[in-house]
């Protein structure tokens, strides 16, 4: 038989009902999904800085540099996912040189550039900046020559500069909230503006992006938080750690919400696409959607947060909840980047079939790959906590 | 201007620079001659191998199965549908008349089971086909495994060809 046939014998094993030759294979794989998600880190981690920063809730100060430098480590990868997705990696910066107004990609680029730039490393920048004068005068070898080279070799740490940096760190930051909400609203964006595909196409689809982002930003920061107490021996701030839990808790509760109206509302509508979404959603993503997404990653945290609000345990036992909570947050969020992008592409646009979807651990689309782009970003951020420990700065206020 | 102001904004200046000027340099040269693309990608397109022919150069020595086929409910479906590329046989086999073809050169012919049911195996998700209003465009469903099943003892296939006949079924 010719290998044509024989390739398509094999992938109509994979299939159930009636598909579309180009949905047999989902062309959108787990790095895909990391994106969204690697993307919402880095906004809910800035979010959770600028509350302290702009908002002055004073009580998150010890989270406000981890944040930013977790924003930041995470930006640095968060395009990776998707350029190692490409058949031709090598040719991603095209998109940045030729650039389409329609192409939704291609202003992402921009929108990316703009955050990473503008924002995450202006604010690290004018924060960071006496403290790496002052370090780089301490320090010898290497680590002077870092310091040196990120300070662009200034040394102006005079009362009147630094109050220079602390106002533009502020205007940044003020400008970072609308470009955070853009950044990961723009993530959302992509994928609710696919109006051929009922499990994404929702206006709602941007916020809840948004929201999810906070959620898991501020999971993580949580548990970067404690465990970094934890490596450094100190003691762990409870009031700040109740605190994030409060926030984590009201904007869990949003995300529920949006994520229930938009079902809600799809249920009630009940397009002619329906039955094919209610049979994928209680077939190929029951435990993904209902177990792990909204059980343990919605569920659970939002009635233990909740409690947590009427009932304070000993600090001991409410560090241990901390750092279990951020933990399925955490999981519970990437299952639902998982059931938008996986899910989406599971069901056959005639509504009539259902494809299959694996992956393998090896190769440049499987879980190692995505394991490696899950790792690196705290392996930045370990270097960048080494270089620049915000537990080192002498204390500024954000006056 | 405060002295690291200044040097900020000469970073930020280079890197500006920096990318149009590696924006000159990298845009292939074929882009936006005919359009938002590159041109050379058409001439790239056309030099991939094709495996795909036209009904017509099928025609050109197979007319009695074309005019018989035309009869028949599978008159909308091109003959490489079921026997699969035949860009090459379409080319060489002339030259092979009244010989036997080289094995590179001969085209897939189903007739088993497994062949027809790519098509006719029952499937609820099919149904919708049934109530087309263009006749011609309706599937028959068969159950595979229960229409006239195969004699296991007898050790006889039972292909569908056996019966019916696929290019006027």
């Amino acid at each position: 038989m010719e290998d044509h046939l024989q390739n398509l014998y094999e992938v109509l094993s994979k299939v159930e009902g009636y598909v579309y030759p180009n949905e047999i294979e989902l062309n959108w794989s787990i790095l895909i999904v990391l994106y969204p998600y690697i993307t919402g880190l880095v906004a809910g981690a800035f979010i959770l800085a600028s509350l302290e920063r702009i908002f002055k809730i004073k009580v998150l100060k010890p989270t406000y540099g981890i944040a930013l430098l977790t924003a930041f480590s995470f930006m640095l990868v968060a395009t990776m996912p998707l350029v190692s997705h490409l058949g031709k990696p090598l040719r991603a910066y095209e998109i940045m040189i030729t650039p389409h107004s329609s192409s939704a990609m291609a202003i992402f680029g921009f929108v990316y550039l703009w955050y990473l730039m503008v924002v995450l490393f202006l604010e690290i920048w004018f924060d960071y900046r006496r403290d790496m004068v002052i370090w780089g005068n301490e320090s010898t070898g290497v680590k002077r020559f870092l310091y040196k080279l990120l300070s662009l070799w200034t040394t102006d740490i005079s009362p009147k500069a630094v109050a220079l940096d602390d106002r533009i760190g502020y205007i940044v930051t003020v400008i970072g909230i609308p470009s955070a909400f853009l950044l990961h609203g723009y993530v959302g964006f992509i994928f609710g503006s696919i109006k051929a595909n009922p499990w994404w196409s929702t206006v709602l689809m941007p916020v809840i992006f948004l929201f999810s982002a906070m959620v898991s930003g501020i999971a993580l920061v949580m548990l970067i938080y404690i465990v970094l107490t934890k490596v450094r021996k100190q003691l762990i701030d409870m009031e700040c750690l109740d605190t994030i839990a409060k926030y984590l808790l009201y904007i869990l509760l949003i995300d529920f919400a949006l994520e229930g109206l938009d079902q809600i509302h799809r249920i009630y509508v009940a397009e002619e696409s329906f039955e094919a979404l209610h049979k994928l959603v209680f077939g190929k993503l029951f435990y993904t959607l209902f177990i792990y997404q909204m059980l343990i990653g919605t569920v659970i945290p939002l009635l233990t947060l909740g409690t947590l609000q009427f009932y304070k345990p000993k600090a001991q036992i409410r560090k241990l909840i901390y750092t279990i909570l951020p933990l399925l947050v955490l999981a519970g969020i990437f299952f639902m980047r998982w059931n938008v992008v996986i899910g989406g592409q599971l069901f056959s646009k005639s509504f009539y079939g259902y494809t299959t979807f694996k992956t393998g651990l090896i190769g440049t689309e499987g879980y190692l790959m995505a394991a490696a782009w899950l790792i690196i970003p705290f392996l930045i951020l370990s270097f960048l906590l080494w270089l620049l420990p915000p537990w080192k700065k002498i204390e500024t206020s954000h006056e | 201007m405060p002295q690291h102001i200044k040097r900020l904004i000469g970073v930020f200046a280079i890197f500006i620079v920096l990318f149009l000027v590696m924006r000159q340099v990298l845009k292939p040269s074929s882009f936006g001659k005919l359009g938002h693309f590159r041109a050379d990608a058409i001439y790239e397109n056309t030099l991939k191998p094709m495996h795909y022919t036209v009904a017509d150069s099928c025609t050109k020595c197979h007319q009695t199965v074309r005019a018989e086929k035309d009869k028949g409910f599978h008159k909308n479906l091109k003959c490489e549908v079921c026997h699969g590329p035949g860009l090459k046989h379409s080319l060489y086999a002339g030259q092979f008349k009244g010989k036997e073809l080289p094995d590179s050169l001969k085209l897939y012919k189903p007739g088993e089971r497994k062949d027809c049911s790519v098509c006719h195996q029952k499937n609820a998700a099919r149904i919708k086909i049934q109530f087309d209003t263009i006749n011609t465009t309706m599937v028959h469903q068969i159950d595979v495994a229960e229409h006239n099943p195969p004699d296991l003892k007898a050790n006889e296939p039972a292909n569908c060809i056996d019966c019916h006949n696929p290019h006027q079924p």
